[in-house]
């Protein structure tokens, strides 16, 4: 699947005739959504192939030779959320509070003709649940095709800096 | 103060129940450490993970790092991981390939089976110095079945065969289901830690009681759990529909031991006849093409749904994977999950398992996540002294003899497994003393 392959970083070009700002934008979006816990809202940006992939190795090829910490199609994000929901989810007894802050946004691809985009910008989410506070820091990738106002997702690869790490139960996606 | 006699051991496990300091105290953890990890039979690799000479994984037996490598011979090597002369890990990486091994520090270097090769400076060496008795320490004892690798770290005790004994058939149960008669663990591994002790992690393998309970998220209105294998339409029934009732057939389970606390619970139901997809379809058929229509067809009738070598070893038999349990502290417990592939299984079948193991046992899965959650509760709760003692004796009295497996077994839904682990840790805690 050449959706999931990640290029390297290129060195910018001093003007992008495209308007970074409307990116940024969806992706605060995006991360504000998973912080409000509108996790359905959520979910509907992803086209209906979409995926949400976070690598459990550092340059993970793909997720289907190896284990990965998310690799959720629509089906499995849907079933995630009903859990989510679920009265008696004890690992969200009480829910986790999250912040997603993303920065250092580029546009590393555009296809302004097709509306395709590959947008990649570091993140960082504080989860705090129980008195304990920990932080998830990566580079996310986001595939998105415009849609009317706004856009969709075809990819959201999150790179963790401690992928490979041992973690402690997560519940929320991030 | 706690001296770790046996009669001082043999009074915190009553019948039934056990006392809170087993979970709780550090000196008893650092005997369990000594007796138990020091002792037992554990895991320290399997073969596929290291197919070419001079391959290595490290991890730990206990909390001893050690290297698991492939040495020149072809044989798989257990050394311990520290340099002979100073003490620093020699093998920093997770995995990898190396000719030889050598320690950052002094440039002390090693062949693959731990012989010292070479010291730098040699000519400063003491006259008494022989470099014979310097290598890396060997597992004093090895034992393989199946490209499983058991270590023990006493020279002397039960044998591997010994300890293995019935619990062979799990291991084939596994690996016969791979058309090629083996299987694989280079999918790489979930990891995850928990604030608790180990015991709690062991304990809850074999436990089918708390299933309707505590993972009562991953069931739907219809009582069903999420389906968790390749080419099923639906998942297991847990409680009835439209109550909150344990389902007749979650309650149908049992579990057998035997000894050394290993044990087995039976398979969970679920509609075999209907269970198709391309991937699984073709599995069948890849598998049929080796061992036969008839033979493939017994292979694919579940027996087992999780095994449990004592005291930390476990073999999934729905997500297929294998579980290392590391204890670290009395409350603090990492756990490792390997994914299981089946060698000559199509490529689907095996990304379809290694899939779902994503939503079934990854820190982020749909179901551990809430036994973690147990466990931290656990650990929190024994704080209390409210009263010292930890029951587990649901089904007691009601054990019986099975002839066909030659086990001990009851109902899943009683705590004869926790009883028979309890055993094996007053065994191998009081043989010790």
């Amino acid at each position: 699947m050449d959706s999931l392959v990640i290029p390297a970083a290129t060195k910018p070009k001093q003007k992008q005739n495209i308007n970074r700002e409307e990116f940024e934008l969806f992706l605060i979006y995006e991360g504000r959504l998973l912080d409000d816990r509108e996790f359905e809202k959520w979910m509907d940006l992803y086209t209906d192939d979409g995926v949400y992939w976070v690598p459990s190795t550092d340059g993970q090829p793909d997720p289907y030779n190896e284990a990965s910490l998310f690799f959720d199609d629509k089906q499995l994000m849907k079933t995630r959320i009903e859990r989510l929901r679920h009265p008696r989810i004890h690992i969200q007894t009480p829910p986790s509070r999250t912040n997603h802050v993303i920065s250092n946004v580029i546009v590393e691809e555009a296809d302004d003709d097709k509306g395709t985009y590959l947008i990649s910008s570091s993140l960082l989410m504080g989860e705090y649940r129980l008195d304990v506070q920990r932080f998830f820091i990566g580079r996310q990738f986001h595939r998105i095709t415009r849609d009317g106002n706004s856009f969709r997702i075809s990819l959201k690869r999150v790179n963790l800096i401690n992928c490979d790490t041992a973690f402690e139960a997560m519940a929320v996606p991030i | 103060m706690f001296d770790g006699t046996a009669d001082e051991i043999s009074k915190l496990i009553e019948p039934g129940r056990v006392h809170r300091r087993v979970y709780t105290d550090s000196d008893i953890f650092e005997l369990e450490m000594d007796r138990i990890f020091g002792c037992a039979w554990i895991f320290a690799g399997h073969t596929s993970q290291i197919p070419n000479i001079g391959d290595y994984v490290t991890s730990d037996i206990g909390r001893q790092p050690i290297i698991f490598i492939r040495h020149k011979d072809g044989t798989p090597q257990v050394l311990l991981n520290r340099c002979a002369h100073r003490g620093p890990k020699v093998c920093n990486e997770p995995c990898g390939n190396l000719k030889s091994l050598t320690c950052l520090y002094h440039g002390w270097s090693y062949d693959t089976d731990g012989t010292l090769l070479d010291v730098s400076m040699p000519e400063g060496a003491a006259q008494h110095f022989k470099k014979s008795e310097f290598g890396l320490a060997k597992a004093p004892r090895m034992g393989e079945y199946r490209g499983f690798v058991f270590v023990s770290m006493a020279r002397k005790g039960i044998s591997f065969d010994e300890f293995l004994g019935p619990m062979k058939a799990n291991i084939d149960d596994l690996v016969d289901r791979a058309p090629d008669g083996e299987i694989s663990l280079d999918a790489g591994m979930h990891r995850y830690f928990f604030r608790g002790n180990w015991k709690l992690q062991v304990e809850n393998v074999l436990d089918s009681y708390h299933v309707p309970y505590s993972h009562a998220s991953t069931v739907n209105k219809k009582g069903e759990q999420f389906s968790r294998r390749e080419g099923d339409k639906e998942g297991a029934q847990v409680v009835e529909e439209k109550t909150t009732k344990t389902a007749d057939a979650w309650k149908g389970r049992r579990s057998f031991v035997v000894d050394f606390g290993h044990g087995w619970t039976s398979n969970t139901e679920l509609n075999e006849k209907a269970r198709s997809s391309p991937a699984y379809d073709a599995y069948k058929v890849a598998l049929a093409d080796k061992v036969g229509k008839s033979r493939m067809e017994e292979i694919l009738t579940p027996e087992f749904h999780n095994s449990l070598l004592y005291p930390n070893c476990s073999i999934m038999g729905l997500n297929i994977h294998i579980r290392l349990i590391r204890p670290i502290a009395p409350d603090l417990t990492e756990v490792t999950v390997y994914p299981v592939k089946l060698n000559g299984a199509p490529d689907e079948m095996n990304s379809a398992n290694i899939r779902l193991l994503n939503v079934t046992h990854s820190a982020t899965s749909f179901v551990q996540t809430d036994d973690l959650e147990s466990f931290r509760r656990t650990q929190a709760g024994l704080r209390s002294n409210q009263s010292d003692w930890i029951d587990f004796s649901r089904g007691m009295g009601e054990e019986e003899a099975d002839p066909y497996y030659n086990a001990t077994r009851e109902s899943a839904m009683h705590e004869m497994a926790i009883r028979a682990q309890y055993q094996a840790w007053l065994h191998y805690m009081c043989e010790a003393a």
